[in-house]
């Protein structure tokens, strides 16, 4: 089971919070944005493997 | 998986969640999906095992495997529209949960209609087999 994920896309959001202050408080407001894209990227990718994982799942289970 | 687990995990996820919310609201959606996709994923293998158990029964007593397959369907696109209406309703696109909602309602009709024929069907043929128009 991959509950791990959960924890991997909270670290993930808690690193990129701290990032998005430390810039935003130097000055580097482009950087923040870029970071916080950056981000939800890598959470976007983890996650949407395991949608498509439980679409095919219920697709197969019910005959769709 | 049992239910503890399911719980747990759910509590935990949302604490994580609304954690996230004020600093990274995005991430914070991500969590929430991914927790349900995660609960869904591991609840699904016992639903195949009541489907298998079902379609035995209804076997035995001779009803047509046609609808059940029909019957099937429509409780996989209701299973589908409501895990997407609910993800997009809690990122806070009320229109589009409310489209997803209507375009699960429209597939459902489609996939039944051919089980409303049928019954039509029976309709006309036990009252004096006079065509419908």
């Amino acid at each position: 089971m991959d509950v791990d994920m959960i924890f991997k896309i909270a670290a993930i959001g808690i690193i990129v919070a701290i990032l998005n202050q430390l810039l935003v408080r130097s000055g580097r407001e482009e950087q923040a944005l870029l970071t916080t894209i950056a981000g939800l990227i890598v959470a976007l990718m983890m996650i949407i493997t395991q949608i498509s994982d439980l679409f095919s799942t219920i697709k197969n289970t019910f005959g769709l | 998986m049992n239910i503890i687990s399911i719980c747990a995990l759910a509590i935990v996820s949302a604490i994580l969640s609304l954690a996230l919310k004020r600093h990274n609201s995005e991430l914070s959606i991500l969590i929430s999906i991914g927790a349900t996709v995660i609960i869904l994923l591991s609840v699904i293998e016992y639903v195949l095992s009541s489907i298998e158990t079902v379609s035995t029964i209804l076997a035995q007593a001779n009803i047509n495997s046609e609808y059940i397959m029909i019957l099937l369907k429509v409780m996989g696109v209701c299973f589908i529209t409501e895990f997407t209406c609910d993800c997009t309703k809690e990122a806070g696109l009320l229109s589009l949960s409310s489209n997803i909602a209507l375009a699960g309602k429209i597939i459902v009709l489609i996939t039944a209609l051919p089980m409303f024929e049928n019954v039509l069907s029976v309709v006309t043929s036990l009252s004096g087999g006079g065509t419908i128009e």
